[in-house]
């Protein structure tokens, strides 16, 4: 089970953490065409390698934060924005 | 009829020996082995009609249909490790057709159909083992969704009822039916058709036969980029640095769906995600029926060979790693131990992991894209085996007529944007 | 002492005379059964060790052709040696230490392990080649489920009896420094080393000592394994487990291992974190590929000194020993002192075995040279595999070296945690292989501190660290060793597990399986229970040769867990599923509460009779337990804007006091959850959620606040189970509430829609809502949950006058269904956006943003979406299931039952559906189609709401 760095609690089994997914911006809702909207909702950068995304930690601090992690190896290393930052 | 395949002209089709008990004595009885190579090496041509991405069930099942139902043999398999490598080898080889919504049903029926008559169709026995498919219902509202399924499933004329604990415990002797449980076990969606089979030789058949219509599959070959030139795709370029042009690429991968895709700059709804399994040492059959409890994360069905195999939900975040987690394992084994507690010495002998392509309704994404030639066979989530005979008879159609046929309608790219999901999301929202 | 029913004692006429390095007990004498004989053995014998001991050769029938099988490895990857013993199957008898009383049986053996009816099928061997399944039983497609059901008959395995034996099984945490997979000479002084250097240490063994090839040496050896554990025993930083496997290694070396041999326990798994992963897993000797090789009699040089060295028994009478290297020598040495004639056959000087005869058991040897050699043990020695399933589990694969004739692993490959020692990594002296490992051993303390230091410095208040880069291990060399893997490329068994031949390796590549994971999966070679441990190098080795390729080129396939299989109760452990109740539990199982499970929570279905609940709610006064309710606690000036961004509707007017029905949507549209809020305060507000969505809302809420609003002053607190919550709902639930609270309960001071916190039966801090979920006027109370039962007894006693009689969820759900008030996840499902659930006049487009407010705009602007409706069938004898189908004349599905019952209060069925668009308008009959085939009408009622829709009750 690899580990997963919470910027209050340091290193914790990832177990204890919700997968939230890839950082994204919302969209003005005033202003979102259907299209913008639907990829939004629905379309993800889901690349091979580094990826900016939000985690919660549910059974810890219940923060939500930015990580940056490498999906191919699951390495990481802390976010440059903040949580929910654009990707 | 030549012995050596390497001799027959690209494109060209070949008379294959037939598999028979007849050949098996006839060669048994020779020297040596007699057979024919079922799929040959080729050294890949500069210009092919179709570059079909991808040497899983999808992929072969495209090529094999685009020759059998269209004439279409002018056509390059591309695949970057081994045939069937990617999610063909690693899935659990469950098939069944008792989904929720009518275009779902009416697609995975079309599927069952085919493999019914799939050994003979292919000439190469697959072994599928229609033993019966239940699903557990665990609480009222699971319940509520296995009769939804089955009142769907009647009315497309798939053969699906809820039954009682007493039936489960007739079809699974091993089962505890009792209502002492956590998960106390309520009822089951119960399907006849539904079963197993050898997954790798769905395709190896696929493969033969494409083979013998001309196909050309080339395995160990990765493509690294797909040009388009004004909106059209013109070819795709390979690792070891070859260009081979072709006015249709048709991308059936999984796993890596969105980076092919990325290629041609086509955005798809689609992340990935690993998706775990793991297979027990054999012990002698009891364990005729495939289970599945989503409200336990679990399937189980027992191999010919006496194995176990064990499948679960997707991991809980997505990923490209396929090395298995601890968590997978410790969490299955509870959970079958729930349903057939005399099972706890029976040991896990191997784990492993493949790609899934998750979509956000549960649905795959097939036929065209804004980018003309460029199609799509993708976002299979946990069920793109199952779905392989139908895929390829209908991307082949859709290929050969440059339209989805109406089996495929729902399943288009456009919907996301549209916001036209597909209702299956409807019960895994509800169902588990 | 001859048991009843045992046919015979056999004698353990194959056992030596006391040895230096022996395991077993001679002072005391154990008996077990083998196939139905009663045996002796010492303790410390394995059943092998024991029944070898006794003269058995022949142990169990091969899969496909049922050839007799003896001892190969005589240790836990023999794939010779797996029985059954009592009701546990594929018992790896070579491992497992003898018991009294064992029941031991050869598996898939029919009538018996002599004569096996099945063996016929050598004789129809040339036709079982491989793959021949896939290509007969094709036509006619009828009779295949037949040829299936024969098939199965032959699977080679054990059995479950369904009656098994559930033993306790449990799990530990660990969280060593360095933990070292393997007890041989290289993990023993890596252990001490680290040890030394001041780490926290595992040593794990899977043999039953420590010692590894030392234990069945020569006296130098016995003499270095003795100091080494001596010295381990002594170092209180090292916690030995013997008898335990590595089974696995996952990211961050979060490690499984297996313990075995604990009083009460039948195994343990241990989920263990370590900071370093020592690798010293030794090497496995590589059996050799020719004519004959499966039979009995033939053996590795490693399971001839096992069985001489530790157990004391002859594995022989007269041996040939076929050897390439010095262990081979050293097996030849050993024999001969135990008094077997030995002939040996040195490969080094081009003299190779070519063949092996005999009728159940070797009889002669022939060799290249043509010359034939009688015997009845053939030992070879030929080579070794590493076993790197640990550094694979790494992300390392194994590189071939031609010149050491294995593959090593690829230290640039290996991540910083893992470091492999001993024969793994390479070969030396005794000497020099202790002193790599020792210098492993302080690198792998060393990492295991700067891994430490790092994650102490991930805290936000922890120190800095400056992080120190792993040092390299020096390489060790590899010592020269020939390449060999097979006599012919076409004799002998490559798999021995799997049935699997050399030839059949070579059909598969002719046939186009040509690269190494097509002949494993074509063949299944390497897929038995030893995993390729046995027989990947030489399947590898055959594909080279049969596709013309090197052996670096064709490559190994991945190793992947389980290193050795581990049980499934192992995995599950100890089953903890928990439970929530309510502080009302014990009322209401005194009270023959039917339960019901709700996700997690057990509550009430009904007490009995469900309608009857329902009838005294609407005449009288009943009370329900609704604790799962979800509760959230906001508070701050900010909250109306949270508000207003999680539901539809709108919430910045809310006043003190006042309580509003509220739905969310996520973000596509689509029903998310709805409850009602009140404001207790100025800045204080108590929220409730569907129970299944509690913590799905309050997560929810948080990730706005968190991600999109952290300028916001708001903070959120569960007190789902703060509170316990009691129902109080009927024309007399005012009647009864006056009686115990200090609240004015007038309807002018309390109207509907209203919140009060006060005192109720003696109980502070209660907060009443005046809601109406049943369409009674009625009254949520919310109690301090250690009060809860408290406040339900009261409410029962007080209100027994009035005819209070508690109800259960079953009630609850045909009183709201009367009221056609939809259930979430019931009514609605993954795609029901709010229109479509009825919610026209909740959703408040003119608002500035709330959560999914596009797509509604959007559905609203569209229209055609399907619509909830109430619905009530005409013929008034029939309720339609709930999930029956609502088809259209052509038989197409338009439609659906969500929710039907039979309401005791109207009497007749209502129902609740989901239905196309155009079929929504009041007074359009539908058909339905029952479970039963047959079909009924029903007719779309004008709202949802069946009884009282105009909600006059609830406001009286």
């Amino acid at each position: 089970m690899m580990l997963l760095t919470c910027p209050n609690c340091g290193a914790r089994n990832v177990s204890e953490f919700r997968y939230v997914g890839e950082a994204k911006s919302r969209p003005d809702p005033e202003t979102a065409t259907p299209e913008q909207w639907r990829r939004y909702l629905y379309f993800h950068r889901n690349p091979a390698g580094w990826i900016s995304e939000t985690w919660y930690h549910g059974s810890g601090c219940r923060r939500y934060f930015g990580i940056e992690r490498n999906t191919v190896d699951n390495a990481q290393r802390s976010a440059a924005g903040t949580a929910g930052a654009t990707s | 009829m030549s012995r050596n395949g390497q001799h027959d002209g690209p494109g060209r089709a070949r008379r294959t020996s037939r598999y028979s008990a007849w050949s098996l004595v006839k060669n048994g009885l020779g020297a040596g082995s007699g057979w024919e190579r079922a799929f040959r090496h080729h050294t890949p041509k500069e210009t092919y009609d179709v570059i079909i991405i991808g040497g899983g069930v999808h992929g072969l099942a495209t090529a094999h249909y685009l020759a059998e139902n269209h004439g279409i043999t002018d056509i390059a398999v591309l695949e970057k490790s081994y045939i069937g490598s990617g999610g063909s080898g690693r899935n659990t080889a469950i098939l069944r057709s008792n989904y929720l919504t009518p275009e779902g049903v009416r697609f995975y029926d079309r599927s069952v159909k085919l493999y019914e008559h799939l050994a003979a169709d292919l000439n190469f026995n697959v072994m599928f083992s229609q033993r019966g498919h239940m699903t557990l219902a665990h609480n009222d509202s699971s319940l509520r969704t296995m009769h939804w399924r089955a009142e769907v499933n009647k009315l497309q004329g798939v053969d699906s009822s809820v039954i009682d604990p007493a039936e489960i415990k007739k079809l699974v002797p091993y089962m505890d039916v009792s209502s002492s449980t956590r998960y106390p076990i309520l009822g089951a969606l119960y399907h006849p058709p539904g079963g197993i089979i050898r997954h790798d030789a769905v395709v190896w058949g696929y493969a033969r036969s494409a083979d013998a219509h001309g196909v050309h599959i080339h395995q160990k070959t990765e493509v690294v980029g797909i040009d388009v030139a004004s909106n059209r795709v013109t070819g795709v370029r390979t690792a070891d640095g070859r260009r081979i042009s072709a006015p249709v690429v048709v991308n059936c991968t999984a796993g890596w769906s969105t980076l092919i895709s990325d290629m041609v700059g086509v955005d798809m709804p689609v992340q990935t995600f690993p998706l775990q399994a793991a297979v027990t040492e054999p012990v002698k059959p009891f364990l005729d029926t495939v289970v599945v409890s989503g409200t336990l994360h679990t399937y189980v069905s027992q191999t010919d060979r006496g194995e176990l195999v064990f499948g679960a939900s997707v991991d809980p975040f997505a990923s490209y790693s396929t090395r298995g987690s601890l968590d997978f394992v410790e969490g299955l084994a509870g959970h079958v131990l729930e349903l057939m507690p005399g099972l706890s010495k029976m040991r896990l002998l191997r784990q492993w992991a493949g790609l899934c392509d998750m979509t956000p309704d549960y649905s795959p994404i097939m036929g065209l894209t804004p980018v003309e030639g460029f199609f799509v066979d993708v976002g299979w989530g946990t069920y793109g085996f199952k779905a392989g005979p139908v895929s390829g008879e209908a991307m082949a159609a859709c290929i050969a007529h440059g339209k989805p046929p109406e089996i495929i309608a729902a399943f288009g790219l456009e919907r996301f944007d549209e916001g036209r999901l597909v209702g299956e999301k409807g019960a895994a929202a509800v169902g588990h | 002492m001859t048991r009843p029913g045992a046919r015979r004692r056999a004698a353990a006429d194959h056992r030596l005379g006391a040895r230096p390095g022996e395991v077993i007990d001679r002072s005391r004498t154990i008996e077990f059964r083998w196939n139905g004989v009663t045996h002796t053995a010492h303790p410390g014998d394995t059943i092998a060790s024991a029944l070898a001991a006794a003269g058995v050769r022949m142990f169990a029938r091969s899969y496909k052709y049922h050839r007799p099988r003896g001892l190969l490895t005589a240790d836990i990857f023999d794939p010779g040696a797996i029985l059954q013993v009592g009701d546990e199957p594929n018992v790896r008898a070579a491992h497992r230490l003898v018991e009294p009383g064992m029941d031991v049986r050869s598996q898939n053996t029919w009538p018996s392990l002599r004569y096996d009816v099945k063996a016929v099928n050598q004789l129809a061997g040339r036709f079982l080649a491989t793959g021949f399944y896939y290509k007969t039983f094709i036509k006619p497609e009828r009779l295949w489920p037949t040829y299936e059901k024969v098939l199965r008959q032959f699977v080679h395995a054990g059995e479950v009896p369904p009656d098994s034996e559930q033993p306790y099984f449990d799990k530990r945490y660990a969280h060593p420094d360095v933990l070292v997979a393997g007890g041989g000479p290289a993990g023993l002084a890596a252990a001490l080393s680290a040890a030394r250097a001041g780490a926290r240490v595992m040593l794990v063994e899977q043999e039953h000592q420590l010692g590894g090839h030392l234990r069945w040496g020569d006296a130098d050896d016995l003499r270095l394994r003795d100091e080494l554990v001596a010295a381990v025993e002594a170092e209180a930083g090292i916690e030995v487990l013997t008898d335990s496997v590595v089974a696995a290694r996952y990211d961050d070396n979060w490690l499984a291992l297996v313990q075995r041999g604990l009083p009460h326990v039948a195994e343990r798994l241990i989920k263990a974190r370590a900071g370093t992963l020592v690798v010293a897993a030794g090497l496995i000797e590589r059996p050799y590929v020719f004519a004959g090789n499966d039979l009995p009699g033939v053996m590795l040089s490693t399971a001839v000194r096992r069985l001489l060295n530790l157990y004391a028994v002859r594995p022989g009478r007269r041996a040939v020993v076929f050897t390439a290297n010095p262990e081979g020598d050293a097996a030849a040495a050993d024999l001969r002192a135990a008094g077997v004639d030995v002939v040996e056959v040195d490969a080094r000087h081009g003299r190779t075995v070519v063949r092996a005869t005999g009728r159940g058991g070797v009889e002669a040897v022939e060799l290249s040279d043509g010359s034939r050699i009688e015997a009845d043990l053939l030992v070879t020695a030929i080579g070794w595999t590493a076993p790197t399933s640990l550094l694979n589990m790494s992300g390392a694969n194994p590189v071939y070296r031609p010149d050491a004739a294995r593959f090593v692993p690829d230290p640039g490959a290996t991540p910083d945690g893992v470091i492999a020692v001993g024969g793994i990594a390479g070969d030396g002296t005794r000497e020099e292989l202790v002193a790599h490992a020792e210098a492993a051993g302080r690198e792998a303390a060393a990492r295991a501190s700067a891994l430490a230091a790092v994650h102490a410095a991930g805290r936000p208040d922890g120190p800095a660290a400056t992080p120190r880069p792993a040092e390299p291990v020096p390489a060790l060399g590899l010592r020269h060793h020939p390449e060999l893997f097979y006599a012919t490329p076409t004799g002998g068994f490559v798999d021995m597990s799997e049935d699997v031949s050399a030839k059949d390796i070579l059909t598969a590549v002719k046939e186009g399986y040509d690269s190494s994971e097509l002949v494993k999966r074509y063949t299944t070679a390497t897929m038995g229970p030893a995993q390729g441990k046995l027989e990947t190098v030489n399947t590898v080795a055959l594909v080279a040769h049969a596709t013309g390729k090197t052996i670096a080129e064709t490559g190994a396939t991945t190793w992947r867990p389980m290193y050795t299989p581990i049980t499934l109760g192992a995995l599950a452990g100890r089953k903890f599923e928990p439970v929530r109740h309510s502080p009302v539990q014990p009322w209401h199982e005194a009270h023959k509460a039917t339960p019901l499970i709700a996700g997690q929570w057990i509550r009430p279905e009904h007490y009995g009779d469900p309608a009857a609940e329902v009838r005294n709610v609407r005449a009288g006064v009943g009370i329900i337990d609704v604790t799962p309710i979800g509760k959230l606690d906001l508070q701050g000036p900010d909250v109306p804007k949270l508000l207003n961004l999680l539901y539809v509707n709108k919430w910045s007017k809310l006043g003190i006091g006042r309580v509003r029905y509220g739905v969310m949507c996520a973000e596509d549209g689509v029903v998310l959850d709805d409850g009602v809020t009140g404001r207790l305060a100025e800045n204080h507000y108590l929220m409730s959620t569907t129970s299944s969505g509690a913590g799905t809302v309050w997560e929810w809420a948080e990730n706005w606040l968190q991600t999109e609003h952290p300028e916001w002053q708001i903070h959120i607190t569960p007190v789902t189970t703060a509170f316990a919550s009691i129902n109080v709902a009927g024309p007399k639930s005012r009647e009864l509430l006056a009686r115990l609270t200090d609240v004015d309960l007038d309807n002018t001071a309390f109207g509907y829609m209203n919140v009060r916190t006060g005192t109720i039966a003696g109980v502070d801090n209660c907060v009443l809502w005046r809601i109406g979920f049943t369409g009674e006027l009625s009254y949520e109370l919310h109690v301090p949950a250690s009060y809860g039962l408290h406040v339900w007894e009261a409410l029962m006693a007080t209100g027994a006058d009035l005819g209070i009689a508690p109800f259960g969820v079953e009630a609850q759900r045909i009183l709201r269904l009367e009221k056609g008030h939809f259930i979430v996840g019931q009514d609605t499902d993954g795609l029901t956006k709010a229109y479509s659930a009825g919610l026209d006049r909740v959703v408040k487009l003119d608002k500035s943003d709330f959560a999914g407010k596009p797509e509604l705009a959007w559905q609203a602007a569209r229209g055609e979406y399907p619509m909830l409706v109430g619905l009530r069938p005409l013929d008034t004898s029939v309720i339609p299931e709930e999930a029956s189908q609502i088809i259209s004349d052509g038989g197409y599905i338009v439609g659906r039952i969500t929710s039907s019952r039979l309401s005791p209060t109207l009497g007749h069925p209502i129902c609740l559906g989901q239905v196309d668009a155009h079929l929504a308008d009041p007074g359009t009959r539908l058909t339905v189609r029952l479970r039963n085939g047959s079909d009924t009408t029903v007719e779309v009622t004008a709202e949802h709401a069946h009884f009282d829709p105009e909600g006059e009750r609830q406001r009286v």
